[in-house]
């Protein structure tokens, strides 16, 4: 069972950066504006999460969890290789954040957009967390980066599948919709592979970023820079 | 044996323990489908629920939990295959001994407004299974493990819809003593019991030493009997296991015979030894029911307001003589009632009215879609207000919570109209001391109507806590002795029916100057006389100051606490038309140009900074001259990087302000001189839409009318749109990959119904090439871009 973990700060550079602003170009209203938000997300956020170990089949067409759901594609097969083991987890900040940037969107939508990026770097924070504890748990491991459908070529459809794995609706409250999107919204399921052998060193680079699919940077061709 | 015969008994009744946990240990493989074990593993179902039965079970859940439509989906089995076999398994284990229930879990998605499903979609799941398990001679129906109100409002519904069966109803609380949605006890005990509910409960989450706080909140809302069915214990953190053994689990629930629960079993983690050592534990125990009051009271989800003092309902939801709220109603701008609810609710509002009543336009679907945009961002209860019965029925269905239905009056034809959806959706109930003949003159005659409201609501099985009187204000300049007889009617309906009461206030003072002084005193003078619900305008802070007021004189506001709050430190207004005056002298305002506020993006400004300019300057010189050019200058310094999303975006906020304050000056003359309507829409499939929100600010900041047809929009309904408001632009939004198609599938749609639409698209994953590609006529980058592509369509 997932022992609980709690957010205390944000990094205001990461949410600038969602923001679409370059952290060194922000002056100081728009980093108060952040940190204000940052706070009143704080405290509405209610983080959950909920684990499963599974143990991994590398098949032809994809890894295969011991539960027999078939993860399809070959980036996440390759990102796994090496690894017999992998953890499944979610983790959610709760129905509160969505209903707050919803409340926020009527009345101040540049406030909304702090509060929706102050709630995207929260949810990456919390699931740096739960890795951690996670990695805890496997002494004398290594550890890929955490792996999220939507990444690649590992589609979003096996959300649904992943989440029953873990039996997120009951557990965590976490849901997809039928279009395979994650409800409450500022939420993730990842898998964690577990190796007994060193791996090679992987950059996460934008793959695992939740700011990937709408990066100003990517669109004009560049990168952020972490 | 009935359900009924065995909640009139004194005895505590027996139910049984996990389905779940059973199973795995009779060899249920990580990812099989513990529904199907009906048909996969009919032994070990029927050994399970035998081995309940022998423990002393007295109602057997059948293991139909997720038996529904969308978890069954991956399984290639139906509804209609695995009830009945789950059914019949559970009948013939408990072979007379038992009683049988169609066990309802969720569905598995979540409803909106935080998930997408619509609430009739979950009804329609839910009736599926109930009419299944009716047919297979399902005893009763066991609705639980729920999280969200508005989900077991469905399934009750369902159940009440396609049976006769009776039902009980239990959801899953975290510690804090809500649900993962924020749903309290209260709310639904108040909910689910005006709804028929015969049993409400708690169940799952939590062991049974954490039962009492939660069972203490259930008994204070609800008559009904109750009950529980917990964890074996919390969660234990080192393994999968849970943490309290069969013997305290039993010790801990014998405990909650003392707070008056009937129905005792167990969730995740117990087996029929917990089942056998809790009926030894319960023995010989009888559930002394001590009876209960459940006071008037109205709510939401997370919030319950008792009526048992003061309660503001705001007024401002009414399109009577507001005319920009009457455009915002033909175009279908929701955000702007929502604007309004929250306005209110931030002035000390307990209560919102809505009302939607414009003879051009549906009144039900707008009702019904204002009735959920304000649950998606506010917690206040609602009082749903229309003359019409089918309007009100299509309120009451998606309203979750306990509403208040405004009205009834004394017509015979009225009530047997309005009072069965009353009954059936669990409301109260405002009852106008009117009828055919009119408003009476006497307060006598008005007694007479109130009564009969009553006594009829009565006989439809309406509690008398939820009827509430208006005695109707009428124009004091028109008639003069009638404010008295209101004031005395009041009174006698408070004191000799002992009713809460409602009044409309404002009315009182049509016609005379100086109305708010009209309206604070005979707001207070009501209230003297017994008002407990004035419908007000909170916004007006006299009305305000006169409630906190009457609060603080009457010794209800404790150490005048709220009272401090509120004017503590602030310099009051002792004069009514100080207010606008005192605002134009604050400091700060005056100093920076208009288009300095709005290049700032310092929205608080703006407003007040328009205001005085408007007192020199022509409206429309200000939007020409000074709003558009400034607004022009930030979206070019966007343009070339000198300034980012967020100033952007505070810059059309501010401009946003200062647009506000112009157009509750100049909305006459706004005719004729409006532009094009522009539809707006994140596609099907999709629920991230705040991209799409920026795009709306920035369209309205340039003047452009914008119909917003919200998040996860059907194809067809964007096509009806763009007919129905002849918008030369259609903007379409999608965030995720998954739902480019649908966005692809909506201008296919465009296309083939032929409209004189241009198309275009905007969102994270889209780009100009793909844009191309499925069709649309342009690609906006950025919210800046999509002002360009509608200067270029439409000017």
């Amino acid at each position: 069972m997932a022992v609980p973990v709690t957010i205390s700060h944000v990094d205001a550079g990461e949410v600038l950066r969602y923001m679409g602003c370059p952290p060194e170009k922000a002056g100081g209203e728009l980093r108060a504006l952040v940190e204000d938000c940052a706070k009143e997300l704080l405290s509405v956020v209610r983080p959950r999460w909920s684990w499963r170990e599974v143990a991994l089949t590398h098949e032809a067409e994809g890894v295969r969890l011991e539960s027999g759901l078939l993860l399809p594609g070959t980036d996440l097969k390759s990102h796994l290789a090496g690894c017999r083991r992998a953890v499944v987890f979610c983790a959610t900040l709760g129905a509160e954040t969505d209903a707050l940037i919803r409340r926020c969107e009527q009345r101040d939508m540049g406030r909304a957009l702090a509060l929706d990026c102050c709630a995207s770097a929260a949810v990456e924070e919390l699931c740096d967390q739960i890795e951690l504890e996670l990695q805890g748990k496997f002494p004398g491991c290594f550890f890929p980066y955490r792996y999220s459908p939507g990444y690649g070529d590992l589609p979003l459809q096996v959300q649904g599948e992943l989440l029953e794995l873990l039996d997120a609706p009951r557990r965590v409250g976490l849901c997809a919709t039928e279009s395979c999107l994650l409800t409450p919204r500022k939420s993730v399921t990842a898998i964690l592979g577990v190796s007994e052998n060193k791996l090679e060193p992987m950059h996460r680079s934008c793959l695992g970023c939740p700011a990937r699919e709408g990066c100003q940077y990517r669109k004009a061709g560049g990168h952020c820079g972490t | 044996m009935e359900l009924d015969t065995l909640l009139k008994n004194s005895s505590p009744i027996l139910l049984d323990g996990g389905m779940g946990t059973m199973l795995q240990a009779k060899g249920l493989k990580l990812g099989e489908y513990p529904e199907l074990a009906a048909l996969e593993h009919p032994d070990w179902v029927l050994e399970i629920h035998r081995s309940y039965v022998e423990a002393g079970s007295q109602i057997l859940c059948a293991n139909t939990f997720g038996a529904n439509r969308e978890k069954l989906r991956r399984t290639g089995k139906t509804v209609e295959e695995v009830i009945p076999a789950s059914i019949t398994l559970a009948k013939e284990a408990s072979a007379g001994r038992a009683l049988v229930a169609l066990d309802m879990g969720p569905i598995g998605q979540l409803l909106e407004p935080t998930g997408s499903l619509d609430f009739e979609t979950a009804v329609d799941i839910f009736a599926q299974e109930v009419r299944a398990a009716a047919k297979a001679g399902a005893d009763l129906v066991m609705i639980e493990t729920m999280t969200d109100l508005q989900e077991c409002r469905a399934a009750l519904l369902a159940v009440k819809e396609n049976s006769d069966l009776p039902v009980m109803v239990s959801l899953t609380y975290e510690e804090r003593g809500r649900t993962f949605l924020g749903h309290s006890p209260a709310a639904a005990a108040l909910t689910l019991e005006g709804m028929g509910a015969d049993v409400i409960g708690v169940n799952c989450s939590l062991g049974p030493k954490e039962m009492p706080p939660l069972v203490e909140e259930l008994r204070r809302w609800t008559t009904l009997p109750i009950s529980i069915k917990p964890n074996a214990g919390l969660p234990d953190p080192g393994g999968a296991g849970y943490d309290i053994t069969p013997e305290e689990f039993a010790a801990a629930m014998a405990e909650l015979t003392d707070l008056g629960v009937k129905l005792y079993g167990g969730c995740c983690g117990t087996t029929p030894e917990y089942i056998a050592l809790l009926k030894k534990a319960l023995e010989g125990r009888t559930i002394l029911e001590q009876p209960r009051h459940v006071p008037a009271a109205v709510c939401s989800p997370n919030t319950v307001v008792a009526i048992d003092r003061v309660r503001v309902i705001g007024e401002r939801i009414n399109p009577t003589g507001k005319k920009l709220m009457k455009e915002a109603l033909r175009r279908g701008d929701v955000d702007f009632m929502l604007g309004q609810g929250l306005e209110q609710m931030e002035a000390g509002a307990d209560i919102l009215d809505v009302n939607v009543g414009l003879p051009e336009i549906d009144e039900g679907e707008m009702m019904v879609r204002v009735v959920k945009a304000l649950q998606g961002v506010t917690d206040a209860p609602l009082q749903l207000d229309s003359t019409r019965p089918q309007v009100l029925e299509k309120a009451l269905r998606v309203y979750c919570g306990k509403a208040i239905v405004n009205s009834v009056n004394g017509d015979q034809e009225t009530m047997e109209a309005i009072f069965p959806l009353v009954k059936k959706y669990g409301a109260a109930v405002v009852g106008l001391t009117l009828d055919k003949k009119g408003i009476p003159k006497t307060t006598q005659a008005r007694m007479d109507i109130a009564r009969r409201i009553l006594d009829t609501a009565l006989s439809y099985g309406i509690r008398r806590e939820d009827v509430y009187i208006d005695c109707l204000t009428l124009t004091v300049s028109a008639e003069q002795e009638g404010a008295a007889q209101t004031l005395e009617a009041l009174r006698r309906v408070h004191s000799e029916l002992g009713l809460k009461t409602v009044l409309g206030v404002s009315n009182i003072s049509f016609g005379l100057p100086a109305r708010p002084l009209i309206n604070q005193n005979f707001l207070t003078m009501a209230m003297t006389c017994g008002l407990d619900l004035p419908i007000i305008n909170p916004n007006m802070g006299e009305m305000m100051a006169a409630v906190r007021s009457y609060h603080l004189l009457m010794n209800i506001d404790k150490e005048a606490r709220e009272f401090i709050a509120a004017y503590g430190g602030a310099t009051i207004s002792t004069s009514i038309t100080a207010g606008a005056g005192q605002q134009a002298a604050a400091p700060g305002a005056g100093e920076r140009s208009l288009s300095q506020i709005v290049e700032a993006g310092l929205r608080g400004e703006a407003g007040e900074c328009t205001r005085k300019l408007l007192e020199t300057t022509d409206p429309m010189a200000i939007v020409d001259d000074i709003l558009i050019p400034a607004l022009d200058k930030v979206g070019a310094d966007f343009e070339t990087g000198k300034v980012f999303l967020p100033q952007l975006i505070q810059s059309a906020g501010a401009a946003q302000a200062a647009f506000e304050v112009i157009r509750q000056t100049m909305p006459a003359q706004a005719e004729g001189t409006e532009k094009a309507p522009i539809v707006l829409a994140t596609v099907k499939g999709d629920i991230h839409d705040i991209g799409k929100n920026i795009v709306k600010v920035l369209l309205e900041n340039y003047g452009y009318p914008v119909i917003d047809l919200g998040k996860d929009v059907d194809p067809e309904e964007v096509v009806r749109a763009a007919e129905k408001y002849q918008a030369p632009l259609v903007g379409l939004s999608a965030l995720m990959t998954t739902t480019l198609h649908s966005m692809e599938q909506t201008i296919a749609l465009l296309r083939k119904a032929n409209l004189n639409c241009k198309v275009v698209v905007g969102g994270a994953v889209l780009t100009a090439e793909y844009a191309k590609q499925i069709g649309a006529d342009f690609y906006a980058k950025d919210a800046k871009q999509s002002v360009d592509v509608a200067r270029q369509v439409i000017g």
